[in-house]
């Protein structure tokens, strides 16, 4: 085979602006955002229409697309108020909007020249579906993370229209819509912005005779990430259009990390898919990233019990990631940096960047900004600086080596 | 006067009660989630109901996966012949498939808990779609709101456990595997003091609602405001004590309500009124 001439998109979560910048520096092709109204993660920081605009002009100075979140369950209230946004939303550039209620898919293609997407919020999981937003009007549909690979190649065969699927990232544990138990325990709407992951929370099981069944680790809803990226060059030989990573409300760390990989995974195998080789340090890299186990969920047709994570609650912040870069003196051949987590003189870490292939490296100095030498970075956020030879460009990052 | 449709939790509910409510909800276990039970002989059940001309809605509202497709087709087909009131449809393949097989039956927008506002109402109106379950989770007011401007015949629930989570995952299976443990004939989740029905079938899981939604007290109001159908769901509810809460709707009026709403709170220790009141919180934190 050749080489790949129509590479996939890699569409990357961006929780705000600066997010945003670093997945087009890491190499996304386009980001998905979410406004301040209409979206699904009311309670991440989200984009005013000014921050949007900006966003949208740094991404489209490199070619990048923005993708716009309208994707709430609507009440009354709103609607009021939804044209006047999508009109705004089209006068600002955004790409495309992701669109779960076909109502709202109606009026912007009605009244505005907007892309559409369908949100993965409609779980589209079938031929005939897929059909049908197809003939109301989206251009690509999001599927539901449910879908088999059968499911995945029988809607691209059938129904001709752009496919973009969950590569990476937290899953629901309910299909997508049909979940309220934020609702129903916290009073906080999960299908408009507030769901607070009760997935996630531990439960006492029992039986209607009120006996208890009690395992090592307490019942919970919860699973495992999502992984796909061995399958990767089988999902772009089977057609699809772009390859969409979760977590609009995870770190600048994350984001760089799973794009940067994922970029890498797209790019060996289109340039040379004959002799590509999967290479499963990348997947080391994303495991120490999410601090999480992954698995490919319903992409192999087994959704068990070895999709589930029982934990007990116990789950370590990933303190990886040691600090970015933002700037480098290269008289002084010295890179500034910005600590995220503790450090110290003698670690070895390792340096990636946005256009700079990870290398390893030992801390024999660190200055702190008075210029006095110190061997620990404690305090978060310090400003220090590091002797090293290697320029390194703002935006990189230095994480603990593995 | 609302029409009482109500999901009954056996065939000997629906013989017991026929004379008693204007229609049912049913379902097959291949196509239908979240019913507290499903009929083996659609056929046959759906001419018993019709017999005594009762109406008689059938819920196909799981989601709809590729395989589901080919037994999907020859149901909707068995279905306009058999002559039902409506069709209850979560999942969109269901409208396309009325279109492409050019089907001669009514359709229910039963999308759980998306059907919200009338705008998305009357998109599905405009697609000929007449019937609408509305949402769980608004607030009677917005209710009346979309009685108001929409012309989608509405079905409100009123009584009953509400279903509150649907996964294709065998969530319960799952545990009982993982650790080791026995199964039951039924579960319950327990949280700060609370127990959820959990049921984990053919399909995946279900959970339903801690607590059974009293909304005897809004009956009128629906009435007044010209709401075509209010459901009671039999979920989880003894035989006994659900006959009595279809007595209580046939004959709520302004002189009883009241006390209406007192005596099914006291039939239930875990009884509320769901959001009919409340609404939920959209942004925990501002951003603007």
């Amino acid at each position: 085979m050749n080489k790949i001439i129509k590479k996939p998109e890699l569409l990357a979560p961006a929780g705000d602006l600066e997010r945003l910048k670093i997945a087009i520096k890491y190499g996304a092709d386009a980001v998905y955002v979410g406004g301040i109204n209409f979206g699904l993660r009311a309670n991440a920081t989200n984009f005013n229409l000014d921050e949007l605009k900006e966003g949208i002009e740094f991404a489209h100075k490199y070619s990048k697309k923005v993708y716009v979140t309208v994707n709430i369950v609507l009440h009354n209230k709103e609607i009021e108020n939804l044209l006047s946004y999508l009109k705004d939303l089209e006068r600002i550039n955004v790409d495309a909007i992701i669109v779960s209620d076909p109502a709202i898919i109606k009026i912007a293609r009605e009244n505005t020249s907007l892309e559409i997407h369908l949100s993965t919020q409609q779980s589209c999981l079938n031929v005939e579906s897929a059909k049908f937003f197809k003939s109301e009007g989206v251009s690509r549909i999001v599927l539901a993370r449910e879908t088999t690979k059968e499911d995945i190649k029988a809607i691209i065969d059938n129904v001709g229209i752009e496919i973009e699927c969950f590569a990476h990232g937290a899953m629901c544990a309910s299909y997508s819509g049909r979940c309220v138990l934020s609702n129903f325990l916290t009073s906080r709407d999960s299908n408009r912005g507030g769901c607070s992951q009760i997935c996630r929370w531990d439960f006492d099981l029992k039986t209607d005779e009120q006996k208890y069944l009690i395992g090592e680790k307490p019942f919970t809803f919860c699973t495992k990430d999502l992984s796909l990226l061995k399958y990767i060059p089988e999902m772009i030989n089977m057609g699809v259009s772009s390859f969409k990573l979760e977590g609009r409300m995870r770190s600048i760390y994350y984001v760089a990390t799973i794009v940067s990989t994922y970029r890498k995974v797209i790019d060996e195998y289109c340039s040379n898919p004959e002799h590509y080789e999967y290479n499963s340090n990348y997947e080391k890299i994303l495991m120490n990233c999410a601090n999480r186990d992954s698995v490919v969920q319903f992409f192999d047709g087994i959704y068990d019990e070895s999709c589930q994570y029982y934990n007990g609650r116990i789950e370590v912040s990933n303190q990886d990631f040691l600090g970015v870069v933002l700037g480098y003196d290269t008289n002084k051949k010295q890179v500034l940096l910005e600590q995220r987590n503790y450090f110290k003189k003698g670690d070895i870490v390792e340096f990636f960047g946005p256009n700079t292939a990870p290398f390893t490296f030992e801390i024999d100095k660190i200055i702190d900004e008075t210029d006095c030498e110190i061997d620990i970075v404690r305090h978060p956020r310090q400003v220090v600086k590091i002797p090293i030879s290697k320029e390194l460009e703002v935006d990189s990052m230095m994480r603990i080596k593995r | 006067m609302p029409k009482k449709i109500i999901i009954p939790n056996s065939l000997e509910m629906i013989k017991k009660l026929i004379n008693k409510v204007d229609g049912f909800i049913i379902g097959i276990k291949e196509l239908s989630t979240n019913l507290p039970f499903y009929v083996d002989d659609l056929e046959s059940t759906i001419s018993f109901i019709k017999e005594s001309n009762k109406e008689i809605f059938v819920s196909l509202n799981k989601n709809i996966h590729n395989s589901d497709l080919p037994l999907l087709k020859e149901i909707l087909l068995k279905l306009e012949e058999l002559n039902v009131t409506g069709v209850i449809y979560y999942d969109a393949s269901i409208v396309n498939l009325k279109k492409e097989l050019n089907l001669n039956i009514n359709l229910v927008w039963g999308q759980e808990h998306m059907t919200t506002n009338y705008l998305t109402a009357n998109y599905w109106n405009s697609l000929g779609i007449e019937f609408m379950l509305v949402s769980n989770e608004i607030t009677i007011d917005e209710i009346i709101e979309i009685s108001k401007k929409t012309n989608m015949k509405l079905m409100v629930q009123l009584f009953g456990y509400i279903p509150i989570f649907n996964s294709r995952r065998h969530l319960v299976k799952n545990y009982l595997k993982t650790f080791d443990l026995d199964d039951a004939d039924s579960y319950f989740i327990e949280k700060e003091g609370k127990s959820y029905s959990i049921v984990d079938d053919n399909n995946g899981t279900t959970v339903y609602s801690a607590n059974i939604l009293n909304g005897i007290g809004e009956y009128l109001k629906l009435m007044k405001n010209n709401i075509e159908y209010i459901i009671l769901n039999s979920y989880e509810i003894k035989t006994e004590q659900f006959e009595k809460i279809v007595e209580l709707f046939n004959s709520v009026s302004e002189n009883n309500v009241d006390s209406y709403v007192e005596t099914i709170d006291d039939m239930f220790g875990n009884i509320d009124r769901g959001f009919l009141y409340t609404e939920t919180v959209y942004k925990v934190k501002n951003n603007e």
